[in-house]
């Protein structure tokens, strides 16, 4: 009960204090009591919602291929308009290891004459594509690590005669036209 | 913007007039004779011709370097003919539709090959 009485009076005294402070001395206090009132509720916020490093982490990744998307564009700008292969024996301009792997990364296009090139040892492809107005379903170029080759590759599927069918067709990806502005694969090697 | 737009129109029709102008028939006769045709994607076909189709002998150039020089019928590869392929392998043989049909030699770049019957571009064993 004394105890209690000690209290209540030192916080009599404490108010009494913050009466006596000057006007600026109080709005001062007011801003920073404001101030970490905002940082605590986004702390709080944050640990809520946020994702906090894995967020970080995210952003730096996508940084980090902004950046080799850049350097690629850079580099693909700078090589010769025109057909440009990895094998030795042609007039085209022929691409260094280093360039074969970063013209590689580069590019996403695949022509349709690169396509019908390779539905020459895929029948069932060819039919396929042929049978649904040449589409494709999907494209992909990749580099691969262990072989130190650009694979690239399509997807077909339809129904053909009453079957549906799906058929993925793939290869070393050899040459690449360059247009100056992006780079296509020009030849897939299937066979 | 009145300006824009009929710049915009007078650029297309420019080059829609000069893409025309680059491609159908170059040289000699695309009906029935021999002549010269360069499709849109750079595509030519050098040979003869009847009826508007390649049928006869001919050569059929393709931008990303497959060449077919041989016979064609109804505008397809029939018959006996060579395809080179990019990288300098060959097939020379017979065709039905397209397609590497009858009897061939398919040489790798590297030299190999391998003679045989073929179906639809597969090789039968």
């Amino acid at each position: 009960m004394e105890n209690k009485k000690q209290v209540f009076g030192k916080m009599e005294v404490s108010k009494n204090s913050f009466k006596t402070l000057s006007e600026p001395v109080k709005q001062f206090g007011g801003l920073i009591s404001i101030i970490i009132l905002i940082f605590l509720t986004f702390f709080i916020l944050n640990n809520i919602f946020g994702e906090g490093d894995e967020l970080v982490a995210k952003m730096k990744i996508e940084e980090e291929r902004i950046a080799q998307e850049r350097k690629l564009n850079k580099l693909i700008s700078s090589l010769p308009s025109g057909v440009l292969v990895s094998f030795d024996g042609t007039d085209n301009f022929k691409l260094s290891d280093e360039l074969y792997e970063a013209v590689c990364k580069a590019t996403k296009l695949i022509p349709q004459r690169a396509i019908m090139g390779a539905n020459f040892l895929n029948f069932r492809a060819h039919e396929i594509y042929t049978i649904n107005g040449n589409k494709i379903d999907e494209t992909f170029v990749k580099w691969d690590d262990e072989k130190n080759k650009c694979f690239a590759g399509f997807v077909v599927s339809g129904n053909n005669v009453g079957v549906d069918e799906t058929v993925k067709v793939s290869g070393e990806a050899l040459s690449f036209l360059s247009t100056g502005i992006d780079t296509r694969v020009y030849f897939i090697k299937n066979f | 913007m009145k300006k824009l737009i009929f710049f915009i129109l007078f650029s297309s029709l420019i080059a829609s007039i000069a893409l025309a102008r680059s491609t159908g028939c170059k040289e000699g006769n695309c009906e029935n004779g021999y002549g010269k045709w360069i499709y849109t994607d750079k595509t030519t076909y050098e040979g003869e011709w009847v009826a508007t189709k390649k049928h006869g002998q001919g050569t059929e150039t393709w931008p990303n370097g497959y060449i077919y020089k041989g016979e064609f019928k109804e505008s397809q590869w029939n018959g006996i003919g060579i395809l080179f392929f990019p990288d300098g392998s060959t097939y020379e043989g017979e065709w039905v539709n397209g397609f590497m049909n009858g009897k061939g030699t398919f040489t790798w770049s590297d030299g190999k090959q391998k003679t045989g019957i073929w179906k639809n571009g597969s090789f039968q064993e």
